[in-house]
């Protein structure tokens, strides 16, 4: 249960030690990335919630999403158009989304459990 | 259990490892936009730093083209100036010369000057004893033959005028004294040897004209005798204090 906050402790640490410069105008590209990237991730602990997580969705979606947003962004720039708001505006809507789906379930499992504590003393 | 199984025997199941993968890429991602925008706010402070001093250097040059400029300016008005100068002393240039040129003939005249040129010589002696005569005047050189002299010799363009070798200044005087004259306190015995120094020509014409200074000598009984000189030397003025 603890190996994917490793990796993702792991990753943090690779992303701060890498000092690559990327050109001022990927930047845009970036700041998807890591919205499809945290929206993804999201979604997944949402699907693992609902019992309906599937990896290969989860893998695939993963990857799709970073890179059709990353295409909208390249799209926008060569169109002159800020494409890329609406891969954030999609990301962000989903992304708080999902956190309240999470923390719905989370709140109604606590709940539950409660519930279970109480009753099962009296049983 | 099967899964169960699986994840025992690689250490983490399938699943577990994509979901390693999409943590790993997340947190890669995140991190490396977190250096980037770290960077880019260093890079911002250092831009603007780099900015003031850029304002500050350009504010410097800006002052430095108008100094510049204004020195220029000062620069071409002084050229301006000299270019006056130069051309106001090629006018005055010619009128120099002349003037050095007049300032060494009043100095040869004044006796300033050692005098050396072409000249004429003219010896003035007394005439004979005659005895025929009543009074020896009649036939000795007075001073004012010699004035008549140096006024014909100073009319001719005489540069500089001695008297038994010593110099006549414009402001020289000359006394009869019996037998003698005296030129400036010396005195000086008859022959009077005059020297004059000057265009020979003009002055031997001069002397020579008729009814002139030579011939009212001569008939004041004077041995006269001309002589051209090539080279004549005159000391300079002796000053008595």
């Amino acid at each position: 249960m603890w190996l994917p906050f490793l990796g993702l402790i792991f990753g943090l640490a690779l992303g701060l030690l890498t000092n690559i410069q990327i050109p001022s105008m990927y930047e845009n590209y970036l700041s998807i990335a890591v919205l499809a990237a945290l929206d993804t991730l999201f979604g997944g602990i949402r699907a693992q919630l609902q019992q309906v997580y599937d990896d290969k969705v989860f893998l695939s979606g993963f990857f799709f999403n970073i890179v059709l947003a990353a295409g909208l962004a390249f799209l926008g720039v060569n169109l002159g158009i800020d494409l890329y708001l609406a891969a954030i505006f999609a990301f962000g809507v989903r992304l708080f989304q999902n956190i309240a789906i999470i923390r719905r379930i989370l709140l109604i499992r606590i709940d539950k459990k409660r519930h279970n504590n109480k009753k099962t003393p009296v049983e | 259990m099967n899964n169960k199984k699986n994840s025992k025997g690689s250490f983490f199941t399938r699943k577990q490892f994509e979901l390693l993968i999409v943590c790993i890429t997340t947190g890669f991602i995140i991190g490396y936009s977190y250096n980037q925008a770290q960077d880019k706010r260093e890079a911002g402070t250092i831009d603007s730093e780099l900015f003031e001093q850029e304002e500050s250097y350009r504010e410097e040059l800006i002052a430095q083209q108008e100094r510049n400029k204004e020195l220029s300016e000062e620069l071409n008005s002084l050229q301006e100036q000299i270019r006056k100068y130069e051309k106001s002393f090629a006018a005055d240039e010619k009128a120099y010369q002349k003037l050095v040129e007049q300032a060494e003939d009043l100095r040869l005249l004044l006796g300033e000057l050692k005098g050396e040129g072409k000249g004429v010589r003219i010896t003035l002696q007394d005439g004979d004893y005659d005895p025929k005569s009543f009074n020896p005047n009649d036939y000795i050189v007075h001073e004012s033959h010699i004035f008549k002299l140096l006024n014909e010799l100073k009319i001719s363009g005489a540069q500089a005028i001695a008297i038994n070798g010593q110099r006549v200044m414009a402001t020289s005087y000359i006394r009869c004294n019996g037998p003698v004259i005296t030129i400036d306190g010396t005195q000086h015995p008859a022959p009077f040897v005059i020297e004059a120094i000057g265009d020979a020509k003009t002055l031997l014409a001069s002397l020579n004209l008729n009814g002139g200074v030579v011939d009212q000598l001569l008939n004041d009984n004077i041995v006269v005798s001309l002589e051209e000189s090539q080279k004549l030397t005159m000391p300079k003025v002796k000053v008595e204090s």
